[in-house]
């Protein structure tokens, strides 16, 4: 069967991923473009014959690209093999729609374009007249709604009409810039791409199509033409700049094609007066906050619960698993270390789902946009964008989803930073590590504002350290923030879904493998070497018994903890945290940390009390053994160092720079280390 | 006239645009081009970022990004 292959392009917010999902018949592969974590779908079907094959390329307002996201649609449109574009266009927004248009239009490919939403805009009074724009444009067209699911079918047909009578778009400038197309034209000798689209990106400046051409032997030649073509546009158009005029151009065409083939459709009044009290100068900030708070308490209070029982689920699976396994250490390998291991990494898929059903509905209704225009003012002061809100606030849930949320923000500057600063935001499962030493360490009385200072004191450190990144390690201009605010919409649940299931699939592909095999090292870590210490219990445990048993057990199970390689790594490093008055069970409790922060608490549990879960002798005990400063530092280094591996390998997978994925292990750590330093000293000064 | 000098529901002609690429070239894909009516719909309470309408479309910009649009108000 012939095969079609598509490239399917068009601005943001045009309803492009709404289209795939409303192709029947399609298989979809979701995959990433090479080297960049910008997401790639392909979707296949049959028509007539032909196996259809597209490829959704970022959405992209002009082939003069601003995010990497453009540069990756370009980047294809211009060096990979395909055979036809179909470009996806708001019916609502022809003019500005139509000038992205035309500059695929250079390209001279086969080319379809689709009228989408046009169910909105017939419905406000719009007509558009395809057959007309074919007459004037020689490109097929075809109003669709992919929310409606209509014209669809219609649309293929054209597609597979235009790729057999190989129909290219036929779009000219004005006479005068027209004429120096034509002069550089005749300079181009042997070039794999289209002489026209060379010649026309040469004249508007387009560095990227220079940098192609200008090692080429004719460019020579071109060079004294091109530049004399430019000074004669720049003369005529009396402008300096040469895109300017390209876009103007472009507008002007669009204007005047707009005007004969579409009758123009009421304004839509809807948006404007939703926008009245939704970006209320004053009441649209309390009303952003009031939505985030709903949204979190429903991705980790209503998260938790199914992520209760998928914890227990497990463990009952691992003990049902455990009784018809021989004793050894292979089952111990499945029962302790890879069963809890995958457990931890489904656990986190509640909280993923209901924060990401929360923020694909923000960003489908159009709410998203205006959250970032309400929170801008107040980011912007630290070198963050709006948008970054989101991630950041999650970052106080759990640090794993808040990763993945920072995929709204576009611009790769503004990801990273944010990115950052997520694990200062204190996670929920840092709280029972806060709970044990702020009860054991201050008087009651204080206990709370204690807990207060130290959520917003790590907050607020994050803002302060991401101002610092901003000025030091992303010098030079700031990130403009120039964002459309689209229409609200109402969302479609087939979408919904469909990207919760794709992200499901990735978290579960890439950060799970990740999660998996961590959880197992830090397993294998505090679990070995123990030959010879099973050897001299199982003698006793045997022999033992009732209670004295599993008194034994508790006791071997602390004897092997002690005696593990993460111990004797926790031996190692207690010279460096000795300045912070930390012993080597702190040590060795913070480094479990590294596995989950859960296990903080419980590892305390077992190196001081020999696994008694009773946290009232836990408290007197760590009283009573660690000084004060002791447990300021460790509050502290709790608060800034690294997070757990599952939040590290989510950061990995989603950041592919080694040096930034270097930068990251290492920072917080050694920020940690040196913030709880200069208190402990300010403690001994003082005291 | 500088874009952000303009009020709440005030609106005027852009006569230039002052950005340096790349940041022009994508104040004009987004529809910024000169001869457009544009008009502040709203502002933050600082004016730190302002939402305004070319051609029909709503966007959101920054007070420096508004800085860098020559207007003419209209009367």
């Amino acid at each position: 069967m012939v095969e079609i292959k598509i490239a399917l392009v068009g601005q943001p917010n045009v309803g492009k991923s709404h289209l795939i999902n409303s192709i029947s018949g399609a298989t979809l592969h979701v995959g990433n473009f090479s080297g960049v974590t910008v997401e790639k779908k392909e979707v296949e079907f049959e028509r007539n014959g032909y196996k259809l094959k597209l490829i959704d390329l970022p959405g992209t307002y002009s082939l003069h690209p601003y995010t990497p996201e453009e540069k990756v649609t370009k980047e294809f449109l211009i060096n990979e093999e395909y055979d036809l574009i179909l470009n996806v266009v708001d019916s609502n927004q022809l003019e500005k729609n139509l000038i992205f248009s035309w500059q695929v239009a250079d390209l001279n490919k086969p080319m379809v374009i689709a009228f989408n939403m046009y169910d909105e805009y017939s419905r406000a009074g719009g007509e558009i007249d395809t057959d007309k724009f074919f007459k004037l444009t020689n490109i097929m067209a075809q109003n669709v709604s992919a929310k409606e699911n209509f014209g669809l079918e219609e649309l293929f047909e054209k597609v597979i009409k235009t790729y057999q009578q190989k129909n290219t778009p036929r779009i000219y400038y004005s006479e005068i810039i027209e004429e120096e197309i034509e002069n550089i034209k005749e300079k181009i000798k042997n070039c794999k791409f289209d002489k026209r689209f060379i010649s026309i990106r040469l004249l508007e400046d387009d560095e990227d199509i220079y940098k192609i051409v200008h090692e080429k032997p004719w460019f020579v030649e071109l060079l004294p033409a091109l530049n004399e073509s430019k000074k004669v546009i720049k003369n005529e158009y009396d402008n300096d700049d040469l895109k300017e005029i390209f876009f103007e151009e472009r507008l002007a065409l669009a204007k005047g094609i707009v005007s004969q083939i579409a009758k123009k459709a009421q304004k839509e009044k809807i948006s404007e007066k939703i926008d009245k009290i939704l970006i209320h100068p004053i009441l649209g900030l309390p009303i952003f906050l009031l939505v985030m708070w709903i949204v979190f308490q429903l991705t980790f209070s209503v998260g938790a619960l199914p992520a209760y029982y998928i914890g227990e689920g497990f463990s009952a699976f691992g003990n049902w698993i455990g009784n018809l396994m021989p004793n050894g250490l292979f089952k111990d390998a499945i029962v302790n270390g890879i069963i809890p291991a995958v457990g931890t990494v489904v656990m986190f898929l509640p909280n993923i789902l209901i924060l990401f059903l929360g923020i694909n509905l923000m960003e489908q209704t159009g709410y998203m946009a205006r959250a970032a225009y309400v929170m801008d003012g107040v980011l912007k002061r630290f070198g963050l964008q709006g948008r970054a809100f989101i991630p950041l606030i999650s970052g106080f849930g759990c640090s794993v989803p808040a990763y993945m949320a920072a995929r709204t923000l576009k611009n790769p500057k503004d990801r990273l930073i944010t990115m950052l600063v997520i694990g200062f935001m204190s996670c929920g499962a840092r709280l029972p590590i806060y709970v044990l030493l702020v009860s054991a360490f201050f008087a009651p009385s204080i206990q709370g504002d204690v807990m207060f200072a130290i959520y917003i004191g790590g907050a607020l450190t994050g803002l302060v350290v991401a101002k610092i990144l901003r000025s030091v390690l992303f010098k030079g201009e700031p990130e403009p923030f120039v964002m459309e605010l689209p229409k609200y919409r109402f969302p479609k649940i087939k979408s919904l879904l469909f990207d919760l299931w794709i992200k499901t699939k990735m978290y579960l592909k890439k950060a799970g493998t990740f999660i998996a095999l961590a959880s197992l090292t830090v397993w294998f870590l505090s679990s070995f070497p123990r030959a010879d210490i099973i050897k001299e219990y199982s003698y006793k445990i045997k022999h033992a018994q009732g209670i004295e048993k599993i008194e034994l057990k508790k006791e071997m199970n602390q004897k092997i903890l002690e005696n593990s390689y993460l111990a004797k790594i926790g031996k190692i490093i207690a010279p460096i945290t000795k300045p912070l008055d930390l012993g080597w069970r702190e040590d060795v409790a913070l480094l479990a940390g590294l596995a989950a922060k859960e296990t903080v608490v419980s590892t305390m549990a077992v190196l001081y009390n020999g696994g008694s879960s009773s946290n009232k002798t836990l408290i007197e005990k760590i009283r009573n053994a660690m000084p004060f400063t002791a447990a300021v530092a460790m509050i502290i280094i709790v608060m800034f160092y690294s997070p757990c591996v599952a939040a590290m390998s989510t950061f990995y997978a989603e950041v592919p720079e080694l040096a930034w994925r270097i930068f990251y292990t290492i920072y917080p750590n050694v920020f940690a280390y040196f913030a709880a330093l200069i208190a402990v000293s300010l403690i001994k000064i003082f005291s | 006239m500088r874009l952000n000098e303009l009020n709440m529901g005030e609106s005027g002609i852009i006569k230039k645009i002052h950005a340096k690429e790349p940041l022009k070239s994508k104040l004009l894909s987004m529809g910024f081009a000169r001869g457009e009516r544009v008009k502040v719909l709203k502002h933050t309470l600082a004016k730190n970022t302002f939402d305004v309408d070319v051609n029909g479309i709503n966007i959101a910009l920054r007070e420096e990004e508004a800085r860098e649009i020559e207007v003419e108000k209209d009367n």
